[in-house]
C-alpha cells in the first residue's frame, strides 16, 4: 500500500515501529549495516516525506519538487524505506538493500535510485551541494524548500562550516538543515572524540536561525520544520537531539551500534527481536508481499 | 586585436561572458583566484547573479558546483590545478564524477606555468589523478582558437569535464575555424621518423623541437592531444605503425600522465620503443617558464634531443 500524507498520531507510531522493523530486518538480511544512525532518523525522516515534502514519486525528478539531501549517505535505509512507502518502488525492493547489483546501496546514489536527489556517502559533502542546489532554484525562480539531514560526527569535516559559511552569506533561506545529534560516532562518543559543543551557538554564529528539537517527538519536529521553513534571509539549522538506534533495545545507545554485523541466524533472531513487541516472535508479522 | 595576441585567460573570460550571454543556465565559481582565472572583475560585473566566489574554500566550491549541476546549471568553477584536482580529489571523485552530475572544472596555471608560485602552487599530477577517475574526461587546449572551443564544447557536454588553463599569450596553432573534439587528436607536423606526442604546453615546445628536426633531415610526426580522456588511439596507432618510436613531452610528472596513457595504448596494442619526457617523479621549484622546461628536461631543446637518439638507436 502506497501513503501520501499521514497526520494522525496512531499512524505516525504504526508506521514508526514499521519502518524501524523493516530496516532492522533487511540489514538483517544484508548481513550487518549502519543501524545505530539509520534508526535515529526515522521520525525525522517519517516527518519530511509523509507530512512536510512535496514530490510526485510518479516524477522523481518533478523540477518544482521538495529535494531532501542526506549527506549522512549511510542512512539511506531509512531514506529507502520512506521513498518505498510513498511509492517510488516496490518495498520488495527494500529487500535488496546490498545484495550484488542492488539499486539500494548502503550510501545513497542519485543515479541508481528512484527518489534519491544527491548522492552522498563521503561525509561533509552533503551541505555543499544542498548549497548549489538551493542556490540553483533560487537562481530558477522556484519556490520549493531544499532539505538536508548532517550528522553529529560529520560535522566534525570542515567543509560543513565552508557551507555552513556560504549559505548564510548567500542568504540561503529556501535551505533547512537538520543535525542527527544522537551523540555518537564510530570510535566513541562524539563528546570523547572532538566535542561539538556548543552546536547551537555555532551555528547561530555562522549566521543560521537555529531551532533545537527532540528528534523523537512529532509535533515538536513538523511544527520546528514548518518554522525552519518560514525563516527569511538566512538558512535554518535544526538540532535534533535523537537517540542512536533508537527503538531497537539490542542496540539503541549503545556505542556499537554504528554498524553492526549479523553472521548467523541466532544473531539476526537476537537483532530482530530488539525490535519486537514483548512476547511477539516476529513482530507486525510484516508481510512482505502487500506492497505489491 | 587578432584573438590569439590576447592571454588565454581572457579568451576563457570572453568565452564566458558570450556563453552566460546566450544560456542563463551557465554560472561561474572562483575560489578567490577569479583575478588570476581572469574572470574578476569583468564576469562579475557583467553577471553579478550568476558570479559566485566561495573564497578561500575549493571542498564547498566543488559541492556547490555538483549541487548547481544536479539543478540543470551549468557550472564552470576554477582556481589554480593543485587546488582544483587534488586538494578537492575526493569531493569530485564522489559528488561530482560517480554522481554524474556535469560540472565543468577548470585547473589554471599548470604545471611550470604557475612559475614564481613554486612547488606548493606546482601541480604535476592533475592530468593523472583526473584520468584515473571514472566518468571525468580530461582536456588541455594548446591555443587560444581550441580554448575557446573547448569551453564553448564543454559548456554544451552533459559530461563533468576538467581543463588546464594555461593564462599566458601563446602562439596560435590553429585558427578561427578550429572545432574542438575530445575523439580527435591533431597532426600538426607529419612526418615518419619519430611519432612526438604533446598536450597543452608542450605542444607549443614540440613546434619549435620539430622545426629544429627538421633542419637535420629528422622527420617528426607531431601529434597534440587537446583530450587525454577520452583518448584518440586511433591517430596515434596510424603515426606509430609509420614511425614505430614515440616520445611524449608534458608539462606533468612522467608518471600516469600522457606519457602513461600512450604506454597503455602502445603495449595493449602496437609496443614500441617509447620516451617519456616530464618532471621525472619530483616536485618543481620556483623558477620561470624556459628554466624550469630545462631543469625538468621537457623543453623544446629535450624534445629535439630526444628525437635524435630515437633515431640513432634505430
Amino acid at each position: 500500500m502506497k501513503i501520501d500524507r499521514i497526520e494522525s498520531r496512531e499512524q505516525l507510531d504504526q508506521l514508526a515501529k514499521e519502518f524501524r522493523f523493516i530496516v532492522t530486518d533487511i540489514m538483517c538480511r544484508a548481513g550487518g549495516g549502519h543501524i545505530g544512525g539509520s534508526l535515529s532518523l526515522v521520525e525525522i525522516i517519517i516527518t519530511l516525506y509523509f507530512r512536510i515534502m512535496n514530490v510526485k514519486p510518479d516524477d522523481p525528478r518533478w523540477e518544482d519538487r521538495d529535494r531532501f539531501i542526506l549527506s549522512k549517505g549511510h542512512a539511506g535505509p531509512t531514506l529507502y524505506t520512506a521513498l518505498a512507502y510513498r511509492g517510488y518502488f516496490p518495498k520488495e525492493l527494500l529487500l535488496t538493500l546490498n545484495a550484488n547489483g542492488t539499486k539500494l546501496p548502503s550510501h545513497v546514489d542519485q543515479v541508481i535510485t528512484p527518489g534519491v536527489d544527491q548522492t552522498a556517502g563521503s561525509l561533509g559533502q552533503g551541505l555543499s551541494c544542498a548549497n548549489g542546489i538551493a542556490l540553483a532554484n533560487k537562481l530558477q525562480k522556484k519556490t520549493n524548500n531544499v532539505f538536508c539531514v548532517v550528522g553529529d560526527g560529520e560535522s566534525q569535516e570542515g567543509q560543513i562550516w565552508e557551507a555552513a559559511m556560504f549559505a548564510a552569506h548567500h542568504k540561503l533561506d529556501n535551505l533547512v538543515a537538520i543535525t542527527d545529534y544522537n551523540k555518537m560516532q564510530i570510535d566513541a562518543e562524539v563528546e570523547k572524540i572532538v566535542s561539538l559543543e556548543p552546536v547551537v551557538d555555532k551555528w547561530r554564529s555562522f549566521g543560521w536561525e537555529v531551532f533545537e528539537v527532540d528528534g523523537h517527538d512529532w509535533d515538536e519536529i513538523y511544527d520546528t520544520i514548518q518554522k525552519a521553513i518560514a525563516v527569511k534571509g538566512k538558512p535554518a539549522m535544526i538540532v535534533a537531539h535523537t537517540v542512536k538506534a533508537k527503538g531497537n533495545v539490542c542496540y539503541e545507545n549503545r556505542i556499537e551500534c554504528h554498524f553492526i554485523s549479523i553472521p548467523d541466524e541466532d544473531e539476526r533472531k537476537r537483532v530482530i527481536g530488539g525490535v519486537c513487541t514483548e512476547g511477539d516472535e516476529e513482530p507486525f508479522h510484516f508481510n512482505w508481499t502487500e506492497g505489491k | 586585436m587578432k584573438l590569439h595576441e590576447k592571454e588565454l585567460r581572457a579568451v576563457y573570460t570572453d568565452t564566458l561572458i558570450e556563453l552566460m550571454t546566450e544560456n542563463s543556465n551557465v554560472v561561474c565559481l572562483e575560489a578567490d583566484l577569479g583575478k588570476s582565472s581572469g574572470t574578476v572583475p569583468r564576469v562579475w560585473e557583467a553577471f553579478p547573479d550568476r558570479f559566485f566566489d566561495v573564497g578561500v574554500a575549493e571542498a564547498n566550491m566543488i559541492g556547490i558546483s555538483a549541487g548547481l549541476a544536479n539543478e540543470g546549471m551549468v557550472p564552470f568553477c576554477a582556481t589554480f590545478t593543485p587546488f582544483a584536482t587534488r586538494r578537492a580529489y575526493d569531493q569530485i571523485t564522489i559528488s561530482i564524477a560517480y554522481a554524474e552530475n556535469p560540472v565543468k572544472i577548470v585547473g589554471t596555471a599548470p604545471g611550470i606555468t604557475t612559475a614564481k608560485n613554486g612547488a606548493t602552487h606546482m601541480c604535476f599530477q592533475d592530468l593523472a589523478i583526473m584520468r584515473a577517475m571514472p566518468n571525468m574526461r580530461v582536456y588541455c587546449p594548446a591555443d587560444v582558437y581550441e580554448l575557446r572551443s573547448m569551453v564553448k564544447y564543454m559548456a554544451a557536454s552533459k559530461k563533468p569535464e576538467y581543463m588546464q588553463l594555461i593564462r599566458e599569450i601563446h602562439s596560435p596553432l590553429f585558427d578561427e575555424d578550429y572545432e574542438f573534439d575530445p575523439h580527435k587528436a591533431r597532426v600538426l607536423d607529419q612526418g615518419s621518423d619519430v611519432t612526438v606526442v604533446t598536450t597543452g604546453l608542450t605542444s607549443q615546445f614540440a613546434r619549435e623541437a620539430v622545426a629544429m628536426l627538421k633542419q637535420e633531415d629528422i622527420h617528426a610526426e607531431h601529434i597534440h592531444y587537446p583530450s587525454v580522456k577520452p583518448f584518440d588511439v586511433e591517430t596515434l596507432l596510424k603515426s606509430v605503425k609509420k614511425t614505430n618510436a614515440v616520445v611524449t613531452a608534458e608539462n606533468q610528472n612522467v608518471i600516469g600522465g600522457l606519457g602513461g596513457a600512450v604506454c597503455e595504448v602502445l603495449a595493449e596494442n602496437y609496443p614500441v620503443k617509447v620516451k617519456r619526457l616530464g618532471a621525472r617523479d619530483r616536485f618543481g621549484e620556483v623558477g620561470d617558464v624556459p628554466y624550469l622546461s630545462e631543469t625538468l628536461g621537457f623543453s623544446a631543446k629535450d624534445i629535439a634531443a630526444a628525437c635524435r637518439a630515437m633515431q640513432a638507436s634505430r
